[in-house]
């Protein structure tokens, strides 16, 4: 699983490196990506730019992560791929993250 | 040429027959194997249709796909599940892109098929599964589904980008 971790202080930054969040990964994705946040205990800013592909498993895989966050805490989804954008939007998902279209 | 000759027509009475790009596969329905599919149909359309299309066609069959690899599969704790076969055939057409899809797993639940889109979220109980047959409504027309003997076949079109 290539996920690049850094604490930054204010929050933890976690590059997102696998281009594909399918069913193939999805459940070592969730797995990793809960150890990371609840480690962490931090607002969350993951650089999607990476990510080329999502299905519905991924998308599980993410909201996941969210409910093992507290929801005062956000995810904050940073330069998401088209295919990706639209994968949440359908689900209506897009509303439970903060999305951002330029890592800043 | 007279509408009883076209009726007749073959390919004999095509002027000019068309090349489209087209895909087949026959596969054990398992996650691996469906990323290898996908990887291959995006190769064999990429240069036929834009990204946009592209994009959702791959999500549909992924979606499709994988719900026969987690779903379909017979046994249970106490014997090794028995993985179905899936047949993929995907073709271009001028509106769209069509698929089928069939498989000799278990049958595929009625109520996939009802019309569906998801609720807008609740924060406090988020839903972690459900997302497939919403995308998969959501991303094509005349979606179909007919079950004979031991297989499901589902056929669909993803349609084409407005330009």
């Amino acid at each position: 699983m290539q996920l690049i971790v850094a604490d930054t202080g204010g929050h933890i930054a976690i590059t997102v490196k696998e281009p594909r969040i399918d069913a193939a990964i999805a459940t070592s994705f969730k797995d990793k990506m809960r150890e990371i946040v609840l480690q962490g205990r931090k607002p969350v800013q993951m650089d999607m730019r990476s990510v080329d592909f999502m299905d519905s498993s991924g998308l599980g895989a993410m909201v996941a992560v969210r409910k093992a966050l507290p929801s005062e805490l956000p995810i904050i989804l940073v330069g998401m791929t088209p295919n990706v954008e639209r994968v949440f939007r359908l689900t209506r998902m897009d509303t439970v993250f903060q999305i951002q279209s330029e890592v800043t | 040429m007279t509408s009883t000759d076209r009726q007749k027509a073959g390919f004999h009475g095509c002027r000019q027959l068309k090349t489209e790009p087209m895909f087949h596969r026959v596969f054990r329905a398992e996650s691996d194997a469906v990323r290898a599919a996908l990887t291959d149909i995006r190769a064999r359309f990429g240069g036929a249709v834009d990204a946009g299309t592209l994009g959702r066609l791959e999500l549909v069959l992924a979606e499709v796909m994988n719900n026969v690899a987690e779903h379909a599969g017979f046994g249970d704790q106490t014997a090794p599940a028995r993985l179905p076969w899936i047949h993929v055939t995907v073709v271009r057409h001028d509106s769209g892109i069509a698929c089928a899809i069939t498989d000799d797993g278990i049958s595929l639940p009625e109520e996939c098929l009802a019309p569906r889109s998801m609720p807008a979220p609740d924060s406090d109980d988020l839903p972690e599964g459900g997302f497939g047959w919403c995308l998969i409504q959501g991303l094509t027309q005349s979606l179909c589904y007919y079950r004979e003997k031991h297989r499901n076949f589902l056929a669909f079109s993803v349609p084409m980008e407005q330009a």
